[in-house]
């Protein structure tokens, strides 16, 4: 992997290289060490930010083109946007053509340097006709990406590597730690429990790894008036599967909501998420707290009522 | 169409009709007055018609009579009878002849007092309905729709309702207006019978030759009253030229009246 | 599909057809009596109104009490009482007619009410909680409904003939020392709780529509006033089975395809009723009785 800065900026750094043998013979007269630069990154979305800020610390300066609670196949770039990639040291993705956009985008800010795909390495699974995008929603997938992005940020800021290896091996161990607690929580529960019904089509490496199956609603509509029908197909459906529990969002009537689940013995479950951070201070405001959220969401409309107990 | 027939013997006889006083009585409207400081008594059966001008008050005193209007002036006094002693035969104009209701039933609601919002009725008082349509010329029409009617045959229903009513005073507001003289006539002879029983019957009219041919009785009123008595002095023509005097438009300068501010009750 | 599978196998089947089933033959039935007499009283518009009239009640309620179902339900609840009440006052004691009364009170109260919601600065659909969908029938709902459509048609029978009686010659009544008055009021509250009910379960849609339309279906049918209520009371059974079905095998919107259904009774009724309908009057150019 090279990497190519531009003339100024290697002028710079072949300043400080040289600075740096003065070091020693400097930090006789003055106890205050030389600032290393920050690595200015943009990441594609927020999960991808997140992420990166918390591999790199200190060491860098992040922002994502598409933000919290927006959502990436709608994103139309701002020209802000195109000269922040433009100046930007590094731009990571998330690949697997989650972002159709992005080499438009490349190409028309004039950004030469380096694109770090978050996702390479990673076997895909399959959604619809092609690769399936969010293979963040494993946690086990999740650590690889931290890995990637820990191998790209010390390749562009090789200086700062003892902050970089120290944050990442932090984060990796709670995420380890993560991984751990969720695959027992949800083992803890008998299979024929490990079934909701949810519009959501972004969980499939979650149910691949965690042996959660994800049942898509037929035949639902967002918004207005439902027909009978397509209540009766749910109600079907969810006998049919024995699902345990229904988290179906864009319903504009939550006592429907509550009729459907009613009938068919499901528990209503709360918000998951799955293609962007929330809000700054809410549930799921970095990708931890977004996968701590979506495994105590899941595992309790999966528990049986009468068998909840706090975690 | 029926020949008239005497009412059959199922009514029962209406209580004695009381002496009907009226002491300075004022009904107004918007402040201007339609019947102004009238007073005068309607002796027990007597037939009375109540003749004037355009605008003279007629439906008015009828109204204060009936106790449907309050007046501003003076009172009415009944002589104790109950609310339901007053037969009342209305204009059409302020009843709904599309309603979908039927002839029957339009008939029995004269008895009301008796029958109640819930009570069913009896077969007397059936019989008595089918009495009172027969001697209004209906005969048969018991199961027909009101929407059905000309404006001739619905007269002969709203007669055929008092007639249940039953009650020993009767007041009729202009009875036979826009009536073919047929009905007319028929109908008329049915006044005449309740005056032979004894009912006091009060009617706003407007035909004078038929008041003088049918009508011992006559109040000419002119928002005043101008004439009362026998009709042939109450209709003389210096009371009807003076009838005619009166303005029938109300007069927005005229002065308040002094005695409305001294004796209203 | 056999004729069971097709009219009855849905109902069996699930829960929430049930309800709506129960829901529909309730409101149907209670409505159809009050929908006939508000027709004849000249008022057919007035379930707009009110709809509409719930609004500074529901207002006032989120003001005071935030986001809560009950509060704003009542609160709607008692804006609409007020509004129907002030209407039918001023119809009775000035020269103003009903509609005109209403017309005036039902605007006032939604002017008021969208100034409550703009000053409060929030541009939240209020009128969203107020109404519910037919399929979404709770236990709530469905008590709810059942009691207001018993309690209605008990009152209504014990208020028949005065209420018939003041709408035909209001005279009479008052001539007879009786205030027709209050029965008329008695009466206005029963069409307010039948609508506030219907909204709350089944939606504006379809509680106006069940209301309005076999009534005026019904004329094409009846001549009286009790058949009249009757007839109209089975078109709205019937069109509340026959558009749940709709929406089950034809997958269509359940409040819609019910309403549907009663404006297509309407029509065939203005078409082909026995009464004065088109057909009727054809027929009737073409032969006559001897007398």
């Amino acid at each position: 992997m090279s990497m190519r800065f531009d003339a100024s900026r290697r002028a710079s750094l072949q300043m400080l290289l040289a600075m740096g043998a003065l070091r020693p013979a400097l930090a006789a007269a003055s106890a205050e060490p030389a600032a290393a630069p920050v690595l200015k990154v943009v990441a594609t979305f927020s999960i991808l930010a997140d992420m990166v800020r918390e591999v790199g610390g200190p060491a860098v300066e992040v922002s994502a083109l598409v933000g919290p609670n927006a959502d990436a196949h709608v994103y139309e770039p701002t020209p802000a946007d195109v000269r922040r990639v433009a100046r930007a040291d590094l731009v990571v993705a998330n690949g697997l053509r989650f972002e159709g956009w992005i080499d438009r985008l490349i190409a028309s800010s004039g950004y030469r340097g380096k694109v770090v795909v978050a996702s390479a390495g990673i076997v895909p699974l399959q959604l619809g006709g092609g690769a399936d995008p969010h293979a963040w929603q494993s946690m086990v997938n999740g650590q690889r990406y931290a890995q990637t992005l820990r191998g790209a940020l010390l390749a562009a800021a090789p200086q700062r590597s003892a902050e970089i290896n120290a944050q990442a091996a932090g984060y990796l161990a709670r995420m380890a730690a993560l991984e751990q607690d969720t695959r027992s929580r949800i083992a803890a529960l008998p299979e024929s429990r490990r079934r909701v019904i949810t519009s959501h089509d972004a969980f499939g490496y979650f149910a691949a790894a965690y042996g959660v199956r994800f049942i898509a609603p037929r035949g639902w509509t967002t918004g207005s008036e439902p027909s009978a029908e397509t209540v009766a197909r749910i109600v079907r459906q969810a006998r049919e599967t024995q699902a345990s529990a229904l988290l179906v969002e864009n319903i504009s009537d939550p006592r429907l909501i509550e009729r459907i689940a009613r009938e068919a013995h499901l528990k209503v479950g709360g918000q998951l998420y799955s293609d962007a951070l929330s809000a700054p201070g809410t549930a799921a405001d970095t990708y931890i707290h977004l996968f701590e959220h979506n495994v105590r969401t899941l595992v309790e409309a999966m528990t049986p009522a009468g068998n909840e107990h706090t975690h | 169409m029926n020949a008239l027939l005497a009412p059959s013997a199922a009514v029962a006889v209406p209580p004695a009709a009381p002496l009907i006083s009226v002491e300075d009585l004022t009904v107004s409207y918007r402040q201007h007055p339609a019947v102004h400081h009238v007073t005068c008594l309607f002796e027990p059966g007597s037939l009375t018609a109540v003749v004037g001008p355009n605008g003279a008050g007629k439906s008015s005193l009828l109204d204060a009579l009936s106790g449907r209007v309050k007046p501003s002036t003076g009172r009415v006094q009944l002589g104790g009878l109950p609310r339901q002693g007053l037969g009342y035969l209305p204009q059409q104009s302020g009843i709904d002849r599309s309603f979908p209701l039927g002839v029957l039933d339009v008939v029995m609601l004269g008895a009301w007092p008796q029958l109640g919002w819930l009570r069913g009725a009896t077969p007397a008082q059936r019989d008595a309905a089918l009495g009172a349509l027969a001697a209004v010329g209906l005969a048969g029409f018991e199961s027909r729709l009101i929407s059905e009617l000309s404006v001739g045959q619905f007269q002969r229903v709203l007669f055929a309702r008092v007639l249940m009513q039953n009650a020993p005073v009767i007041l009729l507001d202009e009875p036979f207006n826009a009536i073919d003289t047929r009905t007319t006539a028929d109908l008329m002879r049915l006044v005449q019978h309740w005056h032979t029983e004894g009912r006091t019957v009060i009617a706003v009219l407007h035909d004078l030759a038929q008041v003088r041919e049918h009508f011992p009785h006559t109040l000419l009123l002119a928002r005043e009253c101008v004439a009362h008595g026998p009709t042939a002095e109450a209709l003389a023509p210096q009371h009807l030229r003076r009838a005619q005097q009166m303005a029938e438009q109300w007069d927005e300068n005229a002065d308040w009246c002094a005695a409305s501010a001294a004796r209203s009750s | 599909m056999t004729l069971h599978e097709l009219l009855i196998q849905p109902f069996v089947e699930f829960g929430f057809m049930r309800r709506a089933l129960v829901a529909c033959v309730a409101l149907g039935l209670s409505c159809g009596p009050i929908g006939t007499l508000l027709v004849l009283r000249r008022m057919s518009l007035v379930g707009d109104a009110i709809a509409h009239a719930l609004l500074p009640g529901a207002a006032l309620a989120f003001v005071m009490f935030g986001y809560s179902l009950w509060a704003m339900s009542v609160g709607g609840f008692v804006a609409a009482v007020a509004v129907a009440g002030l209407a039918g006052l001023v119809a009775r004691l000035t020269p103003q007619r009903e509609d005109a009364s209403f017309a005036a009170f039902y605007l006032i109260a939604l002017a008021g009410g969208v100034m409550i919601i703009s000053m409060r600065g929030s541009s939240v659909d209020l009128m969203r909680v107020l109404f519910g969908t037919v399929l979404a029938v709770d236990d709530a709902s469905l008590l709810l409904i059942a009691g207001i459509a018993s309690v209605s048609l008990l009152v209504l029978a014990v208020v028949y003939r005065p209420l018939v009686v003041e709408c035909f010659d209001p005279g009479f009544l008052r001539h007879l020392g009786h205030a027709g008055a209050w029965v008329h009021g008695l009466f206005l509250m029963l069409l307010v709780l039948n609508l506030v009910g219907g909204f709350q379960a089944l939606g504006t849609l379809m509680a106006v529509g069940l209301m309005m339309l076999p009534a005026t279906a019904a004329r094409f049918w009846a001549a009286e006033v009790w058949s009249l209520a009757a007839v109209a009371a089975l078109i709205a059974v019937l069109s509340g089975w026959g558009g749940l079905l709709l929406s089950y095998h034809a997958n269509l919107p359940s409040g819609p395809a019910i309403v549907m259904l009663a404006g297509s009774f309407y029509v065939l009724s203005l078409l082909l009723g026995s009464r004065d309908s088109l057909l009727a009057r054809q027929r009737s150019q073409r032969t006559h009785r001897k007398a």
